[in-house]
Formats: C-alpha cells, sequence, structure tokens
C-alpha cells in the first residue's frame, strides 16, 4: 500500500497505523532515533537522521562512531539520572556542514528505557548569534574608542584647566569666575633666557625647557598646587585656589625650594647652567576661565601682580617674598630679611629671601 | 585574565546557554507553571544579562533587584534548587569546564535567599 492511499479526507481521523507513522516519521525535517543505552546502538531512526549522521551500515555501529565527539560518560551518566541531555554538532547535508542540536531524553520517565534522541538544524540561530556577536563587537569596539577620544580631550582640556573647572565645564557648559580670599601665586623665570635663545640651538634648548618645565609640573602636583600656565620661559603657579587650603603659603614654599634644589642638581650633571629667580605672593585672587575657542584658565589680581614684582626684584638662585607671605611662613621656614623696597604700584614692603624649611 | 565571559565567547554563547536553560525549564512539569503568563523574550533577555554578569560579563544587577523581581513569584528552596540543576546542566551541555561551572552555580547558590520567598 503507497502512502499515497492514506491521505486523509478532511472529516476522517488519520489511521495511525504502523505504515503511516513511519511515513510520517520519514517525512519530518526532525531526525528522530531510538538508541539503546550501554551499547549504544540505533535501534530506530528516521530519514533525515540517517541522511545527517550516515554511519556505515554494520550491525555493532554505535551512536559514538555516527556522532563524532559526542561524550558519551556524561550522556549515560545524565539519562540514569532520568536527565535530560543536549549536544551540539555540525551534520552533513549534500556535503554542506549543518549546524544541528541534538536532545536526548529517556523513552520512558523514570527507570532505565531507550533513549529518544531528537536532532534538528540550528542554523537560523547560528546566523542569529553570529550577527549578534559581530555587532556587539561592533559597538564594543565603537565605545572604546570614544572613550579613548573622551579620555585623550579631557587630559588635554586638565592640561589649562584645574579639575573642579573642568568638572563644571562639563556638567554646566559654562564657568563662573570665581574670588578666593587667601591664594599663593608662585612666578619663575629664568636668569638670561633671551640671550640663550639668540646664542643657543632651539631643539635642544626648548627640549631643556620642556624637561625642566615638566619636573617642575610634578613637584607643583605633589603639593597639592596647580600650574597655571607658562609664558615663555615664566612658570606660573597657585595653591589656595580652586579648592581653598590653609597651607598655600608653605605648599609654595615647598614647592618653590624643590624647584631650586631639583635645578641645582641638574646644573651640576649637565653643561649649560639654567638659573631662575622665583618671587611669592600671597593675597586675594580671582581665577576665571577666558576666551571663547582658545580659552585658558587664568588669575587676576593686585596679588598675581605683586608675585610677578617678587620675582623682577629676586635674584638667580633666589626666593624672593614680601610681608604677607612671611607671616605666614616665618614659623616653618628659614627666611633672611633683605630690607625695604619701593614697589611700585604697592608702595613700600619689606622683602625676604627664602632659605629653607626649618626641622 | 580573560573573564568566562569572554573565554566562552561572549553574549551569543551565554544567549545559546540560556536557551537551553529555558527550554528546559518550560520542559518541566514542576517549574513551567512559573512561567504562564510571563514574557518570555523580556525574561530570556534579563535571563541572559544575569548569567552574563555572574560570567564577569557587562551587566550588573543588584541584589535588591534580584528580590524584587522574583519575590511576587513566590519561589520555594525544591524550586530554587531544580532550576539550579537545570542551570547547570545546560552548562555542561554547552562545553563549560566543571570548574567553570562550579564557579558560576556558587554565584547562583550565593544569592539563593533573594530568590526564594516562601
Amino acid at each position: 500500500m503507497s502512502a499515497a492511499e492514506h491521505a486523509p479526507a478532511p472529516d476522517d481521523d488519520l489511521p495511525l497505523d504502523a505504515e503511516t507513522t513511519r511515513h510520517l516519521l520519514a517525512k519530518l525535517n526532525l531526525a528522530i532515533a531510538v538508541v539503546r543505552p550501554g551499547a549504544w546502538t540505533v535501534a530506530y531512526e528516521n530519514a533525515k537522521f540517517f541522511q545527517w549522521f550516515p554511519g556505515t551500515g554494520e550491525d555493532d555501529e554505535t551512536l559514538a562512531s555516527r556522532v563524532p565527539g559526542l561524550p558519551l560518560d556524561r550522556l549515560g551518566e545524565r539519562m540514569e539520572r532520568g536527565r535530560p541531555f543536549s549536544f551540539e554538532t555540525e551534520a552533513k547535508a549534500g556535503g554542506r556542514p549543518v549546524p544541528v542540536k541534538l536532545e536526548f531524553r529517556p523513552l520512558v520517565d523514570g527507570g532505565p528505557s531507550d533513549i529518544l534522541v531528537e536532532c534538528a538544524s540550528i542554523s537560523k540561530q547560528k546566523e542569529a548569534e553570529y550577527m549578534l556577536e559581530s555587532y556587539s563587537k561592533l559597538a564594543e569596539r565603537n565605545t572604546r574608542e570614544l572613550q579613548k577620544e573622551k579620555d585623550r580631550v579631557e587630559k588635554l582640556l586638565l592640561n589649562i584647566m584645574p579639575k573642579s573647572v573642568y568638572e563644571e565645564m562639563k556638567d554646566y557648559g559654562t564657568t563662573t569666575p570665581q574670588r578666593f580670599e587667601q591664594a599663593t601665586v608662585l612666578m619663575l623665570d629664568f636668569v638670561d633666557f633671551t640671550d640663550m635663545t639668540v646664542s643657543r640651538d632651539p631643539g635642544p634648548l626648548i627640549a631643556e625647557l620642556n624637561d625642566i618645565f615638566s619636573a617642575f609640573d610634578r613637584i607643583v602636583e605633589m603639593f597639592d598646587c596647580e600650574r597655571i600656565k607658562t609664558i615663555g620661559d615664566a612658570y606660573m603657579a597657585v595653591a589656595g585656589m580652586p579648592e581653598a587650603n590653609p597651607d598655600h603659603a608653605a605648599n609654595i614654599a615647598k614647592v618653590a625650594l624643590r624647584m631650586r634644589r631639583y635645578l641645582d642638581r641638574r646644573n651640576a650633571a649637565l653643561p649649560e647652567p639654567w638659573l631662575c629667580r622665583i618671587g611669592i605672593n600671597t593675597g586675594p585672587l580671582i581665577g576665571s576661565i577666558v576666551g571663547i575657542n582658545k580659552y585658558v584658565y587664568d588669575i587676576f589680581g593686585p596679588a598675581v601682580n605683586l608675585a610677578a614684582r617678587m620675582e623682577q626684584l629676586s635674584e638667580p638662585r633666589q626666593i624672593t617674598v614680601c610681608d604677607d607671605t612671611y607671616t605666614l611662613l616665618k614659623d616653618d621656614f628659614m627666611l633672611i630679611d633683605r630690607g625695604e623696597y619701593e614697589i611700585k604700584g604697592f608702595g613700600t614692603k619689606r622683602l625676604y629671601f627664602l632659605e629653607s624649611e626649618q626641622g | 585574565m580573560a573573564s568566562m565571559f569572554e573565554k566562552y565567547g561572549g553574549f551569543a554563547s551565554v544567549s545559546r546557554i540560556v536557551s537551553t536553560f529555558y527550554d528546559r525549564l518550560l520542559e518541566s512539569p514542576q517549574l513551567a507553571g512559573y512561567f504562564e503568563g510571563v514574557d518570555m523574550r523580556n525574561l530570556i533577555d534579563h535571563q541572559t544579562k544575569f548569567i552574563a554578569q555572574v560570567m564577569g560579563g557587562p551587566a550588573s544587577y543588584t541584589n535588591e533587584q534580584l528580590q524584587r523581581v522574583h519575590a511576587p513569584h513566590r519561589i520555594n528552596q525544591a524550586a530554587f534548587e531544580e532550576t539550579a540543576m537545570v542551570l547547570q546542566e545546560a552548562l555542561e551541555d554547552h562545553g563549560v569546564e566543571d570548574e567553570d561551572v562550579r564557579a558560576i552555580m556558587n554565584q547562583v547558590a550565593a544569592r539563593s535567599s533573594y530568590v526564594v520567598s516562601t
């Protein structure tokens, strides 16, 4: 009897005799088999199973030789406990590999029994996974690059403004100028730098200046001070802003002493000497970003101007301060009185050389 | 050191494991009831991210979140243990090494008090 004769009329129930069942199973797009546990021989298989896992046709052929890589130990252990097991592999269909998933479960619940094997193609799932993976890699790469760019920009901006000002800029898109009642400003420049620019090779000269300023940056950072800017050979740093700090004068004094010591050591080791002049002054000042497209963070006020005067009145290798800073330093530092000086715009001031830290 | 998440091939692999896991959960007479009327797409999405998390991937669910989403389902210890066993089997079936399976299952077991509520 051919299968066609079994085609049911719409009203009839399908007569599920052995022939029809075999025919149905043969037509399935799913591979099905029944396996004997222990011996692992295939007791039944439909056409799809035979097509996907063709064997040699030997009677004693086991499942393992038809499904390469199948972990029989684990499968056996799972079946004994009556639990399901699944395994993904590739089947062959017309010379083309098809990703498939085999699912094993005991044919009869509870107790030893034959094992039902169902196997379906998972190629659509694999394609979707592949797409998901390549897409998430793409997204990850973009995120990484974006983060790298963001870090780079942040680093650049932190070079020209203090962190708290940068945070304010980032959060609000703008910053407000701030007045700081007590801050200490350090100004430094190099003796005869203008002559050096004429007499020396510009490449090495600027490389040395760069080395020195980089060392100064590290010292400034070490004592919670801020480098404000450099103008040519001049270097300006401040303490006590943007975060108030009661030790602003002492911190700047420590920075100044360490800058001088760094240069002394450098000059002892290298042929071309660099002599600095340092001026320090304490007072109120304003800190703000200025400029729109080319902005810099800068500080303004008499305290800044007076620090510049201190520097001009300083001597090679000397650190000059006046009364206001002296009052804050005198307990912890050695200072030498230089006498009174008339300072344009500021009247008469008593000046001191900062010598060293006490104790 | 690469996380398990990376070691086993990232999100796509975790999604495969979780897919097997849910197929089995829905087949289990003991557990299927918990999933009646549940939007499985949404659940599988969260579960995939959660498993990715315990394997060292990018997601991050807090214990409070776990507690909040599980509390209405009144899950008992036996259901939790059965679910854990199904997960363990799904991990094993997808070739996760025994040692890593243990590490993941420890992470899961450590959160049982946030999932079990009766």
